[in-house]
């Protein structure tokens, strides 16, 4: 049988489930935040490893021109080497009829029989090549998904200045090309970069590489030393034209996946401590309220000769159901979140499986914060009810003093009206209580306007990237190195407007031990199309004497202005430069380094080359533009603005980035949360009092004046508090968001606090309205017959 | 539970010396007692009476170990109330004392026999609380909740969770106030039952004047202090006075 006191409990819960429900649901969505982010991350690099180590993804990639096969034994024999196998690896085009422009392809040979040792790939559709069919190949499943390609189907490609009709055996995919980037584009596109194997007898004849390989992949064993290994590599290939090795954290689709779980897992630190902190505050500045509304029964059962102990694990029961009850029911939701998301991701980013994992401690911390910050809100009060003596406790709340406020008061009547007098009177009175709950609004608010001023940011983001840096319509990136006179040929073509060169230059920078792999990119001094631009979006004039990097290249190689950068060249005489850093260029997206264009070429000793150019181009003859461009041999590819701008969205929307809508749905829910619990504390503080005034002839109106004018006032009083808690969330949210691949400025926009003001607003008026429907059947003579 | 409170030495149920409280301070501050000394032997049946805001209230909160005092000492048999630590005002409240408040003061989510259980659950050698809601004449309103009692039958229940755990002494206050003639007589009776079947130490709080006629003694209280004790050498029972 339960004990009255614990009947007393059940009927308690019973009768605030609606208030316990809206305080488990706030501390649930803490707990929501906090699962689903352990969840992703870990099932995102849990699926990676695995996806990985059963594809033998290779260690090291060491691209060569070309490697007689002999060489594998040389390079098996580097310490540190388990196992190497040589490839060939070319680059091509594939020509869609509907595609306006070509398409970039990576070509890769499979071994003519036999297993694939490294880089193993998964066929998910088809069949395999089959034997002595030259002209069949296995194509990469989702660019082939798409263009709407399935097996059996031909498509025709240009491979090595050649073209040639293939016939698709099969759909593949491979962990080394889950995201890849077709040159000039800003963000990963499906539809825009294709893989193509075959076998190695066809693509060596395609390549005239018999006998040779083109690039070869690497397992360590555990106790390698990466850039020991690295080094020896590049001594055999060097004579071979190796263009130099790297690891696998220099791959591109594996640099792309893991920045995009350091992302997570930056997401995954930042996130749920704050959702959970203000969930937890929330939490606690409610329970307080609520027990503090117990006072009398508090007192009462210490009358009655219940000790201290006694009393507290009443309330602590009563307080462990709703934050236990809301922690799990977070942590359910967490995992469906989760999981539906990790859904999401695996399309994303091509798992062909998905291993979903919530690590156990997300669980136990979520349960054990929601337990802890509400078992202190209740401690608190009950500290303090407990050094009252029980007869204090017990007495009927001592009429509240109002003769202190003097002069103030006397000003005040003389102004307002009865009602207005008592809301006024009521604030001056409990000042703690009336900051206590506007600084929670304001918390709510705050995570609100941070988390909508976060999606406008991401909307900037793309907007700026678009109209202020590459303002172009379009980038042509050429097959090879091209001389400035190409920039007059695409010059004439009709419609092009306006053309622009570019330079990018494959290079490791290097600043003592920071060092980063990526390309300098020379411009015109002052360059139309694309632009570095500094923080308040203006041009940067680019420089002969020094080079302008990218401010998260600046954090990561540690340097600042005035400091010497060395830049190893990764192309051509792989010279080595050393060059100070004259400025620092805001980025929205990746890491790029700027220098002027003639002083690059003039560094590496080529004058006049230029590897692509920025188009601006006339709408009206948009189509015979793209047929010519298509006829140029010398275009290895063309990306339209539009289609980067979609894409980059898209990156957003679907990645790690898309984490913002659920956060500003779940601020959303913690907002409403808080304002309905304080208008129904409020509410439960006051029932006596309003049922006195009804009694005493103050019409419902009048009546509701003086509960929702107090609440009015604490929503009013919460706008600045929200305002200075949206400033310094968004600046910790906006770091969890930013990542190597777009980087989100912290620059919350005025409307993001327009909307979460109009949200609480809305909240306000909604918890009124049911606060309100709640006092007009408030039962007059039970409301003053009992006091609760 | 640590320390136990049964052996009670002594025929002096409560002896004051010097009780003082003093609420607030500075200008604001009331004296509600100022040096109380009274001695009441244990088993008898003390009526208090005095004008509005005398402290009667305040006494017995004191005595009830339910509030401390400025000043002075207040000792229950051989133990110094005055002196206790809150867990062992704990013990004692638990043990020793019933109540009855001038304001009900049931539990608003508790039926009356619940509320009753509320105590007798932790009482030593409780009554059933059926029992004890029967002798106040609410056979018939045990599962009712406070808010559908009237105000004179709250009170009632206040009573049985009083008498339910059979305590040493029982401070009421005020127990008749909202009570008509019958049923007034009906608690009082309950409460001399109390007092000469179980010897238990009553202690009534009334403005009704006639009450004092079942007394043993009669403190009549003013202004903090007391004016005036009256032995009587004969009692009437409860339906012997006139209302
Ligand atoms: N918490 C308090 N703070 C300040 N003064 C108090 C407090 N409680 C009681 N008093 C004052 O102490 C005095 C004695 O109060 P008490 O309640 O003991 O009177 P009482 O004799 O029981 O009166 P009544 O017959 O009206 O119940 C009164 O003047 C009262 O105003
Ligand atoms: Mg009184």
């Amino acid at each position: 049988m339960f004990s009255a006191l614990d009947k007393k409990l059940f009927r308690d819960l019973g009768r605030m489930k609606m208030q316990a429900i809206a305080i488990g649901l706030v501390i649930a969505v803490g707990v929501v935040v906090l699962v689903m982010m352990d969840g992703l991350f870990n099932s995102l690099s849990q699926t990676k490893t695995t996806y990985y180590d059963r594809y033998r993804l290779a260690e090291v990639y060491a691209p060569a021109v070309r490697a007689p096969k002999h060489l594998l034994e040389n390079l098996a024999n580097v310490p540190g080497v388990d196992s190497v196998i040589g490839r060939i690896r070319g680059g091509g085009l594939v020509n869609l009829p509907q595609e306006d422009v070509p398409i970039t392809a990576a070509i890769v040979s499979l071994p003519d029989h036999g297993a694939v040792r490294l880089n193993d790939i998964y066929l998910a559709e088809g069949k395999q090549i089959e034997r002595g069919r030259e002209d069949q190949i296995l194509l990469l499943r989702s660019f082939a998904k798409a263009h709407g390609l399935q097996p059996g189907d031909r498509i025709s490609a240009t491979i090595n200045g050649a073209k040639r009709k293939l016939e698709i055996a099969g759909l593949a995919q491979s962990p080394e090309f889950l995201l890849s980037m077709a040159p000039g584009d800003l963000a990963p596109d499906d539809k825009r970069y294709a893989v193509i194997w075959m076998s190695e007898t066809s693509l060596g004849a395609a390549f005239d590489l018999k006998g040779a390989f083109s690039e070869a992949l690497f397992s360590l064993t555990r106790d390698a030393k990466l850039p020991e290994v690295l080094d020896r590599v590049d001594q055999i290939l060097a004579n071979y034209g190796g263009t130099g090795a790297y690891g696998l954290e220099d791959q591109t689709s594996n640099r792309f996946l893991t920045e995009e779980i350091k992302g997570l897992a930056t997401q995954s630190k930042i996130l749920p401590p704050i959702f959970l902190a203000i969930a937890a505050f929330l939490l606690n500045i409610v329970i307080s309220r609520m027990i503090q509304s117990e006072r009398e029964q508090i007192g009462l059962l210490k009358a009655f000769g219940y000790s201290s102990m006694e009393v507290s694990a009443h309330y602590f029961k009563f307080v462990l159901a709703i934050a236990i009850g809301g922690a799990l029911v977070g942590c359910l939701i967490g995992v469906w979140v989760g999981r539906s998301y990790a859904d999401l991701f695996q399309q994303y980013y091509k798992f062909p499986f998905l291993v979903f994992r919530v690590d156990p401690q997300a669980f136990i911390i979520g349960i054990l914060v929601s337990v802890f910050t509400a078992s202190a809100g209740a401690l608190f009060v009950l500290r303090k009810v407990f050094a009252l003596t029980p007869a204090v406790a017990m007495r009927p709340p001592a009429p509240a003093d109002y003769s202190r406020a003097g002069g103030f008061m006397a000003a005040v009547k003389r102004i307002f009206d009865q009602p207005t007098r008592m809301v006024l009177r009521r604030i001056a009175r409990h000042p703690g209580r009336a900051f206590g709950a506007a600084l929670g609004v304001g918390a709510g608010m705050g995570l609100s306007a941070a988390s909508i001023g976060l999606m406008m940011t991401f909307t900037n983001v793309v907007d700026q990237t678009f109209d202020y840096v590459d303002r172009s319509d379009m980038t042509v990136v050429f097959a090879a190195l091209r001389s400035t006179d190409t920039l007059n040929e695409l010059r004439s073509l009709e419609g092009v407007t306006h053309v622009e060169p570019f330079r990018a230059v494959p290079v490791i920078l290097r600043n003592g031990l920071h060092s980063h792999k990526g390309a300098v990119t020379g411009l015109l001094a002052n360059p139309q199309q694309y632009r570095a631009v500094d923080k308040d979006l203006n041009p940067i004039t680019l420089r002969e004497d020094g080079i302008i990097i990218a401010k998260p290249l600046a954090k990561k190689l540690a340097i600042s202005p005035g400091q010497k950068l060395f830049i190893e060249v990764q192309d051509g005489e792989r010279p080595t430069l050393q060059m100070p850093v004259v400025g620092v260029a805001e980025t929205l997206s990746g890491a790029p380094a700027y220098l002027e264009i003639g002083a690059l070429n003039r560094a590496l000793k080529q004058p006049n080359q230029i590897s692509g150019a920025y188009l601006q181009i006339d709408e009206k003859l948009q189509a015979p533009l793209y047929e010519a461009l298509k006829a140029m041999p010398v275009i290895a590819g063309a990306s339209l603005k539009s289609k980067s701008r979609e894409a980059f969205e898209t990156l957003m929307d679907q990645s790690a980035g898309s984490m913002r809508y659920v956060m500003s749905f779940i601020a959303a829910i913690i907002t409403f949360g808080i304002v309905y619990n304080s208008a129904r504390i409020a509410f439960a503080e006051r029932s006596r009092d309003l049922a006195s005034l009804r009694v005493i002839g103050f019409t419902k109106g009048e009546t509701a004046f003086v509960l929702l004018g107090e609440l009015a006032i604490m929503v009013i009083m919460a706008v600045p508090i929200g305002i200075a808690f949206g400033l310094g969330l968004n600046a910790a949210i906006v770091e969890g968001f930013s990542t190597d691949l777009y980087q989100i400025p912290n620059q919350i926009q005025p409307e993001a606090f327009g909307t979460a003001g109009i949200a609480v607003l809305v909240s306000s008026v909604f918890s009124g309205w049911m606060v309100k429907r709640n006092m007009d059947g408030l039962d007059l003579v039970s409301a003053l017959k009992t006091r609760e | 539970m640590g320390i136990h409170m049964h052996q009670m030495t002594g025929d002096t149920a409560f002896r004051t010396r010097g009780l003082t409280k003093v609420y607030g301070s500075g200008a604001a501050a009331v004296h509600a007692l100022r040096g109380v000394d009274i001695d009441i032997p244990k088993g008898e049946m003390v009526v208090l009476l005095g004008p509005s805001g005398s402290g009667k209230s305040t006494l017995l909160n004191i005595l009830g170990g339910l509030d401390d005092a400025t000043d002075g000492t207040a000792q229950f048999f051989d133990h110094d109330l005055t002196a206790m630590r809150e867990r062992e005002l704990t013990l004692y409240r638990r043990e020793h004392v019933g109540f009855v408040f001038q304001f009900y003061n049931l539990m608003p989510s508790l039926t009356a026999k619940e509320n009753v259980e509320l105590v007798t659950e932790i009482a030593d050698d409780p009554m059933d609380a059926a029992e004890a809601l029967a002798r106040v004449g609410l056979k018939e309103r045990i599962n009712h909740f406070p808010a559908q009692l009237s105000g004179g039958e709250q009170q009632r229940v206040a009573i049985a969770r009083a008498v339910a755990k059979q305590p040493t002494v029982m401070f009421c206050d005020e127990p008749t106030g909202a009570l008509d003639s019958a049923t007034g007589r009906s608690v009082l009776n309950v409460l001399q039952s109390v007092n000469q079947d179980l010897g238990t130490t009553v202690m009534i709080v009334t403005h009704a004047a006639a009450t004092a006629a079942m007394a043993d003694r009669v403190i009549h209280f003013a202004d903090g202090g007391v004016r005036e004790v009256i032995r009587n050498t004969t009692k009437l029972t409860a339906d012997e006075i006139e209302w």
